[in-house]
């Protein structure tokens, strides 16, 4: 099946089979490997993208579902070579260890700021909510979010 | 390798002319929160999957006179922020708003969480305490409305025939001086799945100090959510106090004794829903009886 959407500012199309997940189709056939699988059931938020201005978990969307959608991916969160400046504060902050659950915490965090640009802590807490870190580093996450909120 | 057939119909015409054709392996998915992880799990699926996420007619809360409206496609991410949910009824509300992380509320819908029909499903028992109906619409055209109590099997199961999808939940609007809320527990304080949860909706005018027309809804306690006369009866003709959220704890103690008898989870959930007693309690009355921050 024919698959139409537009990723990362891009106007993207690609065949997908029809149970293929979100996930898999960014991976595989976008070569989008920051979307990353952890549980593959919505439980630990590594998956995460932004879809229509929306965080969710691509392990649990059928890659048609997102037909004439707009994504976000971390890959699209650089803008002409300048990095976000969420990414700026998470290394800033040292918000990353092991990095796997670094592209869902951003993706979720970003999510939260084009919604709500001044969140409080308690928000961004609810925001990641459905991100697991297992290197247990949030509060270093939730440090970098705030910081990335005063610059 | 793909025998599988997804159908997205964009309006209601087009959806009952996709429930026409439809039959035992056909699927009904809106956010696909649920679906999609059992397809995947499952690998292989033969059968047609009817998505509804694309239909827009059916993403709204609306007010009419008596009932509130809400359609089948609304997101518990909308629900929770819904400013006539949190006026008619702010334990759908609270419920909504505690279904899974912030990402499934997104994509998860109000039907899926009713028509996944776990026993344990959040927005149940709110809907149930103000005895909330479901608009159906069948493969043949035709509309009715049943109970959500006929509705929900429970166990994961519902009893809508194959060609038949909700389009719309509706309830009664409760008159000011009804009050609700909604509590769960779950072995984390977020993203969880219930191991107990409850909703009450009762009435209470502060005028007069008295609780009378409690309905208690109880989840994760049998194949599905149900109505408990005994923890109605501790708060009909009460007056709000400390000692009446002992007394309502001793009744949902009770109440699991009796549901949950010689399960292994007794043991537990007999203690453990005396928190979620609390939490209901100071939802409910936090603004006349002190203590409600332990």
């Amino acid at each position: 099946m024919k698959l139409e959407f537009i990723v990362n500012d891009k106007h993207e199309i690609i065949d997908v089979y029809p149970g293929e997940r979100l996930l898999d189709a960014l991976r595989n056939k976008l070569g989008l490997t920051s979307v990353k699988e952890g549980c593959g059931e919505g439980e630990c938020g590594a998956c995460t993208i932004i879809m229509d201005g929306a965080a969710v978990t691509s392990c649990t969307i059928l890659a048609m579902q997102a037909k004439g959608k707009e994504i976000i991916t971390t890959e699209g969160l650089e803008k002409s070579g300048e990095l976000d400046i969420l990414q700026e504060s998470f290394m800033k902050n040292g918000a990353i260890q092991c990095g796997y659950c670094t592209p869902g915490m951003l993706m979720s965090s970003k999510a939260l700021l084009i919604k709500n640009p001044n969140p409080t802590k308690e928000e961004i807490k609810r925001a990641i909510e459905g991100n697991l870190c297992r290197c247990t580093g949030y509060t270093k996450i939730i440090n970098a979010v705030l910081d990335a909120i005063e610059r | 390798m793909s025998e599988i057939i997804i159908k997205t119909p964009d309006n209601l015409e087009a959806l009952i002319e996709c429930l026409v054709c439809a039959n035992e392996n056909t699927g009904l998915i809106s956010g696909g929160t649920d679906f999609v992880i059992q397809l995947s799990q499952r690998k292989r699926y033969r059968g047609t999957i009817i998505d509804l996420s694309r239909i827009n007619d059916l993403k709204y809360v609306k007010e009419d006179k008596d009932v509130i409206r809400i359609g089948s496609g609304t997101t518990l991410t909308d629900i929770s922020e819904n400013k006539l949910i949190k006026k008619y009824l702010p334990s759908l509300s609270q419920a909504a708003g505690q279904v899974g992380s912030t990402q499934i509320r997104n994509r998860g819908t109000i039907a899926g969480n009713i028509g996944n029909a776990s026993p344990c499903a959040d927005t149940i028992p709110p809907l149930m305490s103000v005895g909330a109906s479901l608009k159906i619409v069948s493969g043949e055209g035709k509309i009715y409305e049943k109970t959500i109590d006929e509705v929900v099997i429970g166990s994961g199961r519902n009893n809508l025939k194959f060609d038949e999808a909700i389009v719309e939940i509706v309830f009664p609007k409760l008159s000011n001086d009804y009050i609700s809320a909604f509590a769960k527990l779950g072995t984390r304080k977020a993203v969880t799945i219930s191991k107990i949860n409850a909703a009450v909706a009762l009435k209470y005018s502060p005028k007069e100090k008295l609780i009378e027309d409690a309905k208690v809804y109880l989840g994760a306690l049998g194949p599905k959510s149900f109505r408990s006369e005994i923890v109605e009866e501790a708060l009909n003709n009460k007056i709000p106090s400390k000692e009446l959220l002992k007394y309502f704890s001793k009744a949902l103690t009770k109440q699991v004794d009796i549901s949950i008898a010689g399960r292994s989870s007794q043991v537990y959930k007999r203690e453990a829903i005396k928190g979620i007693g609390h939490d209901i309690f100071y939802k409910l009355f936090g603004n006349v009886v002190p203590g409600g921050d332990s």
